[in-house]
């Protein structure tokens, strides 16, 4: 039998996003292609919804 | 001395904190516990009657002596990240990465074990309830009659995860949902279920704690929304002040809880009432930060920056 709660569970949808920037592992945070720290463009971030709450609900549930 | 943050490579949140570490000259290390062994390196030493550890990873390395704090954000399993990862070799590596940090004398944001019994969600209420919050009444159960009843009690409830959705690809999500008397509850004796008197709510509030920082953020709610993370309402998160009744409440959780950060979520009711329905140890401040402009990432690098203990988390004695 099927779990109650899971009876209100739905796929997340394509969960795969596209970041634009990449991990600088001399500075130990991830800059954009022209060099600037990720988090020096706001709007950005909001765009792309990495820091949401549910932005890591599949590997841990403090969201 | 240095901040060692245990977090993800795409962990933009934690990026935040890094630059105001790099901003304020304060060394600090990023590690995936994910990348060891392989990309990163550990050697602990109990020899000579002391004890010593290094931790290198990008050309970067830590001494334990020269350790100041621990930020637990968003690690990886240990080893998953191996050529041939197992659940043998991830304990292994978690015997021997967390076995030498928690040897070493630093401050935890926040401590593992106090993590571990903080993200148990009836223990979550209990705490709430002592500390002096509006507390939903709330049943865990896998008896189907009770949740029956407890439905037929409340009318208007909510069904919830205790632990979030279940992992997997392609992956679910499983907001909160509110369900009415008529449901099928026999269900209910295949897991435990948690339910929750609905509250109908106006607006949704994260408040973040960070040592004796409090940020308070509101969100107004549409009509009728039952899970503030799900559904566009048009209104933005922003700034509100902290009625000095919850901030008491607050300091009182987290101190009974020995939390260094936590992030509160609440429903404010039509009458103004904040009613306590998690306390996420480790939950996310980014998009708060980025829409209310709140200081959270400055203050969690002032936490972990500081020399002197945290006297309101209790400290660990050997």
């Amino acid at each position: 039998m099927r779990p109650f709660t899971l009876n209100y569970a739905f796929p997340r949808g394509l969960t795969n996003v596209v970041t634009p920037y990449s991990f600088d592992a001399a500075r130990q945070l991830n800059v954009l292609p022209d060099g600037r720290p990720a988090v020096s463009d706001p709007d950005l971030l909001l765009a792309v919804g990495t820091t949401t709450s549910t932005a890591g609900s599949q590997t841990h549930f403090d969201d | 001395m240095t901040v060692l943050i245990l977090t993800s490579e795409e962990d933009v949140t934690a990026d935040m904190v890094v630059a105001k570490l790099h901003e304020a000259g304060t060394p600090m290390m990023r590690l995936d516990p994910a990348d060891l062994p392989g990309k990163a390196v550990l050697s602990a030493e109990y020899a000579h009657g002391d004890f010593d550890g290094h931790l290198s990873v990008n050309g970067h390395v830590l001494s334990m002596g020269g350790l100041r704090s621990v930020w637990v954000r968003r690690p990886g399993e240990p080893a998953a990240h191996a050529p041939h990862p197992s659940p043998w070799l991830a304990a292994e590596t978690r015997q021997a990465l967390y076995g030498m940090l928690h040897s070493a004398a630093t401050r935890w944001m926040n401590h593992p074990h106090n993590a571990e019994q903080a993200r148990l969600k009836p223990w979550q209420l209990r705490v709430a309830h002592l500390s002096g919050f509006a507390v939903p009444p709330t049943v865990f159960t896998t008896a189907p009659r009770l949740a029956q009843q407890f439905a037929e009690e409340y009318r208007d409830v909510v069904v919830k995860s205790a632990s979030g959705p279940p992992p997997g690809d392609p992956g679910l999500a499983l907001p909160t949902t509110l369900i009415g008397p008529d449901a099928d509850f026999s269900a209910v004796a295949a897991g435990p279920a948690l339910l929750q008197r609905y509250i109908p709510k106006r607006a949704d509030i994260r408040l973040t704690c960070v040592g004796t920082r409090l940020f308070a953020a509101r969100k107004t709610a549409e009509p009728g929304q039952v899970d503030g993370r799900y559904g566009e309402t048009g209104h933005a998160w922003e700034a509100v002040p902290v009625p000095e009744r919850v901030g008491r409440s607050v300091r009182d959780y987290v101190a009974f809880a020995g939390l260094a950060y936590a992030a509160f979520d609440f429903a404010e009711d039509e009458e103004g009432i904040w009613w306590f329905l998690e306390c996420n140890q480790g939950g996310q401040f980014g998009f708060v930060e980025l829409e209310t402009g709140q200081p959270i990432s400055e203050a969690v690098a002032l936490w972990l920056s500081q020399r002197k203990a945290d006297r309101r988390v209790p400290a660990r004695h050997w």
